[in-house]
């Protein structure tokens, strides 16, 4: 029985605090971290506890919080339970219970099912409002919502990402940071309408139906002065860097991702209503259901998503599917997109269903708008984005693995897309959300990326071929435990990323993906050789050189260097094009000629406009020198060095503890020898002795024999004696001469029984020998 | 369980020998870039894994952009093959970032599942999209995944060695699940790879 236990527990992947899979070669290191995680959760719990008191008596914005608060600092565990499950029931928000009452030292994935547990009670619509603690960061948040749908109502089509939050407090900022990303929304906009369907004008309805204010409950935003929503801005940045503490997460997610004012009442049931009716009236592709296709994708992907995950059960995959098919409906331009069914079953781990709705429509409309659509746009643009800060912030890096033959999309991409879920430990994907969220757009995202690169840059180099590299880097950032450590790099280390240099980076790249796009749609039936085309402009756009060289180029007159690479691409033009007729090539040669001297331009342009504007960006910091903030950056460094100082102590001493425990071990391993030895010689003492004592036996037992026939020959020769005594007697005459013969045999007598024992012996010894 | 390869020669038709930057090293240990395509669901991932493993999870994961595995195998003439292998996502919108995978691939495999003719259908999109824009003497496998689900075949073994053959393929079937066919495919691929002409 106790046998099986054990197999049954081997057998059993190992999982995580959060019921998630971990890989084998990671559970030791897991095992490791959890103290450190546990340590890191009890701090932040009382950290925001006190943050969200401070908040609660400083703004009145619930007085029955307050009370609420110190209730529940005594209650039970049990008692917890009992107010959750009330909670859920009537989606009430009166109990707000707080972060302290998180129970840190109960980590189990028992403990972790009580949300999903919640999720199967629940009937389809399951609403509900989030702690009112935390209503001061909601509104905080929502403002910015707030002023992305108002942008979007200008532009029907909105800019990437939700304005940053200084520029949503001040809701008519002219900063120069604003009038950028207006620009960007309306060239965004205008290169989009290109590729832009019925759809993306129904995606423009919705959100400007959720914008009526008789829905939305925002009244006691403006109670709230906006001095004192910077300060805590800034102090609520500080924690968020440091984590969400497990409990408030779903909740302080939603408040960051404006769940609340996003939400529009009955629309996520009217969704889920809308998709039964239309599956069950029309097996027919009719235009108002979700298209089979996609369907028949989720269908694909759901058991595909965290397998095994003990939330995931038959009811928590049917509140991903209705959440995955309520998505596709509410934004066809999306659908649904491989890497989505790892966001929402992640989001239903957290929060109840339709709460996962919306928050997962605030992070694929805004956060990543452009990213999942079918062209995937976005997402390509990003990607030469982080090529371009890899080498700037990397050079040597980059250089490596252009030397390799590495391109740095093919592991960024996935990293992006995923958002690091599955490649990162999920302690550190959390974390990374946490703030990508609380920032509200994809800064994280590089910052992360980067600072991946930053810790493991190091040990790629050294590398010796591509597969090596992909391996070694894959390995080390699914190992990357030091959740804390990878946050803090992210967030101090590329200060210089922010989302104003993302923006300017995209609009000068987009048009190259644009480019490839735009082919494939034009020329219906030269769009894949065109594509061809366009990745071999997209290999010579990525030669490395300067725009002048690379217009000389362009225009085929000199012989440079660099030159090849145009050969390729030409003689590449005349491969691909052997099927196609020849006109169309002359075309294709033309146009790509005409095209390639235009994205020269516009890279020029764009990369003296980066210039100019980042030199404009460098006086603006300096101008507004915040000193708050360079002396919090000094303390975190100075925090980061001791933290650094600290893990050198630490390592030196584990590597001191590795060397004692190796000298005990080889101690050990002497004695356990001289042990065995003395056992050994044991044994063949034992041995010895035991032969001894056979032998002796065998001693005593023919001295017993011998014994005997000592008897027998002493009776023997008494008899002989007396019978030669009588014959003496009988022949005693004449006395005088046997006087001395008597006197012989005296002496011959008393010979007697030593050598008859002995002739006995020899002749005992010679009759009993053979028989042996 | 089909097998069967077709047109012996490929590599004399072309011109052998391969790009310095797919494949390397000396003539006894071979490298070489090799790109997994198909539709979702037919068993990309679960034939990566048995080869590189020896596992096979029947509650694999999505593949979200592409993932990266090597494994080195040993040939009977003491060559070694080191296989890097890049398993891509196969919703049709990852297709957008499919070039950069095969791009420089010596060996692209695309993979069907013999139970579903859509997969069958889109192999044959990969194929043609390989050969218009793979490198000029990339080697196609085509492979008919789970074929131990005889009972619900779609795809017949002889639809699959037909289009192999008119498209200068290697054909064959496997199962991740049984693991049948799975090594023996990665080792007809290495015997296939045109060697370094030594100096
Ligand atoms: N019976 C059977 N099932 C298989 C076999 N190979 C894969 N499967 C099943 O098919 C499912 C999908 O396999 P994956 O390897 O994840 O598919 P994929 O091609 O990588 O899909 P994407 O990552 O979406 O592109 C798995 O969950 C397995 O259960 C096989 O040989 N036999
Ligand atoms: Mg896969």
């Amino acid at each position: 029985m106790a046998e099986r236990s054990i197999m049954l527990h081997i057998l059993e992947p190992r999982r995580d605090a959060y019921g998630f899979a971990l890989r084998p070669q990671h559970t030791h290191r897991y095992r490791e971290y959890a103290n450190i995680y546990k340590e890191e959760e009890e701090e932040r719990c009382y950290k925001w506890k006190n943050f969200l008191d401070q908040v609660a008596t400083s703004f009145q914005v619930c007085p029955l919080e307050e009370a609420n608060t110190n209730i529940l600092q005594a209650e039970t565990s049990e008692h917890k339970e009992e107010i959750r499950s009330r909670r859920s029931s009537t989606g009430d928000d009166s109990t707000g219970s707080n972060s302290e009452s998180v129970d840190t030292t109960d980590s189990s994935p028992t403990k972790l099912l009580e949300y999903p547990i919640e999720i199967q009670k629940r009937v389809v619509e399951t609403w509900c409002q989030i702690r009112p603690s935390l209503n001061a960061i909601e509104i905080m948040m929502s403002s910015r919502v707030k002023k992305k749908i108002m942008k979007d109502e200008k532009t029907i089509n909105g800019g990437d990402h939700l304005p940053p939050l200084e520029e949503a407090e001040t809701l008519d900022g002219t900063s120069v940071a604003n009038s950028e990303e207006d620009e960007a929304c309306i060239s965004g906009s205008l290169t989009r309408s290109t590729s832009a369907t019925g759809a993306e004008s129904r995606m423009g309805e919705c959100m400007s139906n959720s914008v009526k204010p008789s829905k939305r409950d925002g009244v006691v935003a403006e109670r709230v002065s906006h001095d004192q929503l910077f300060t805590w801005q800034e102090e609520l940045e500080c924690l968020v860097r440091g984590g969400l503490p497990k409990d408030l997460r779903g909740e302080v997610w939603q408040a960051f991702v404006g769940v609340k004012t996003r939400r529009i009442e009955k629309y996520y049931q009217d969704l889920l209503d809308q998709e039964t009716n239309c599956s069950a009236d029309n097996e027919n592709n009719i235009p108002s259901g979700v298209p089979i296709k996609l369907k028949k994708q989720i269908e694909k992907d759901i058991p595909r998503t965290f397998p095994g995950h003990p939330a995931l059960d038959e009811n928590g995959r049917d509140s991903l599917r209705r959440l995955l098919l309520a998505y596709a409906l509410h934004n066809p331009s999306v659908g649904y997109c491989q890497a989505m069914n790892f966001f929402a079953g992640l989001l239903l781990l957290l929060m109840p269903e339709e709460n996962a709705f919306w928050t997962l429509v605030g992070i694929i409309d805004d956060y990543f708008d452009g990213y999942y659509t079918e062209e995937m746009i976005e997402s390509q643009v990003d990607q030469l984005v982080f090529e371009e800060l890899m080498r700037e912030r990397f050079p040597k890096l980059v250089k490596h693995l252009d030397y390799l033959g590495v391109q740095v999309a093919w592991f960024s991409g996935p990293w992006f897309l995923s958002i690091f879920v599955n490649m990162l430990p999920w302690e550190s994907v959390l974390r990374v959300w946490d703030v990508l969220l609380f920032e509200g757009n994809r800064v994280m995202l590089f910052r992360t990326a980067l600072a991946l690169m930053e810790l493991y840059g190091p040990a790629l180099v050294t590398t010796k071929d591509a597969g090596d590299a992909i391996t070694l880097l894959q390995s080390l950032a699914g190992s990357t435990f030091d959740s804390s450590q990878l946050v803090l790099t992210a967030c101090m280390g590329f200060l210089t990323v922010t989302e104003v240099r993302l923006v300017e980076l995209r609009e000068k790249l987009r048009p190259s993906v644009l480019a490839v796009i735009e082919e494939r749609t034009k020329k219906g039936r030269v769009w894949k050789d065109s594509k061809g085309l366009a990745s071999k402009l997209y290999s010579f756009k990525h030669d490395p050189g300067s725009p002048a060289e690379k217009k000389k180029k362009a225009a085929g007159a000199d012989a440079g260097p660099c030159t090849p690479n145009l050969d390729d691409f030409l003689s590449g033009l005349a491969g691909d094009s052997e099927t196609e007729s020849l006109p169309d090539l002359q075309e294709q040669v033309v146009w790509l000629k005409v095209e390639l001297c235009r994205l020269l331009e516009e890279k020029r342009s764009a990369v003296l406009r980066a210039e100019e504007l980042e030199t404009a960006l460098m006086e603006m910091v300096t101008q507004d020198n915040r000193r708050l903030l360079s002396a919090r950056v000094e303390q975190l460094e100075i925090e980061v060095a001791e933290l650094k100082k600290t893990l050198a102590e630490k390592k030196e001493q584990e590597v001191a503890m590795l060397q004692l425990l190796m000298r005990v071990e080889q101690e050990q391993r002497v004695t356990e020898e001289a042990r065995i030895n003395a056992e050994q010689d044991v044994a063949a003492q034992k041995y010895a002795v035991h032969m001894l004592q056979d032998k002796y036996e065998k001693a005593m037992a023919s001295l017993a024999e011998m014994e005997k026939r000592v008897v027998m020959a002493e009776s023997m020769l008494e008899a002989t004696l007396q019978y030669e005594s009588g014959q003496v007697k009988a022949t005693s005459s004449p006395r005088s001469r046997n006087q001395g013969s008597a006197q012989e045999n005296q002496r011959k007598i008393s010979l007697l029984p030593f050598a008859l024992g002995w002739r006995d012996r020899n002749k005992g010894k010679s009759t009993e020998e053979p028989s042996e | 369980m089909g097998c069967s390869s077709s047109v012996p020669d490929r590599a004399s038709g072309r011109s052998g020998g391969l790009n310095p930057e797919n494949s390397a090293a000396d003539s006894k240990n071979l490298r070489v870039k090799l790109v997994l395509l198909g539709d979702s669901g037919v068993g990309k991932s679960c034939i990566v894994l048995r080869f590189v493993r020896g596992q096979f999870d029947p509650t694999s994961k999505v593949t979200v952009g592409a993932s990266f595995l090597s494994q080195t195998i040993a040939l009977q003439d003491s060559t070694t093959v080191k296989f890097e292998i890049w398993d891509t996502a196969g919703q049709e919108r990852y297709a957008a970032l499919a070039p950069l995978y095969y791009r420089g691939a010596a060996v692209a495999v695309i993979v069907y599942d013999i139970t579903s003719s859509d997969s069958f259908a889109k192999a044959q999109y990969w194929v043609k999209e390989l050969q218009k824009h793979g490198s000029p003497d990339i080697i196609l496998a085509l492979v008919g995944n789970k074929a131990d689900l005889q009972e619900k075949r779609k795809v017949t073994v002889q639809d699959g060695t037909e289009y192999a053959e008119k498209n200068g393929m290697f054909f064959i079937e496997t199962s991740a699940k049984t693991a049948d066919n799975i090594n023996e495919l990665f080792e007809e691929i290495a015997k296939r790879l045109p060697r370094p002409t030594s100096s």
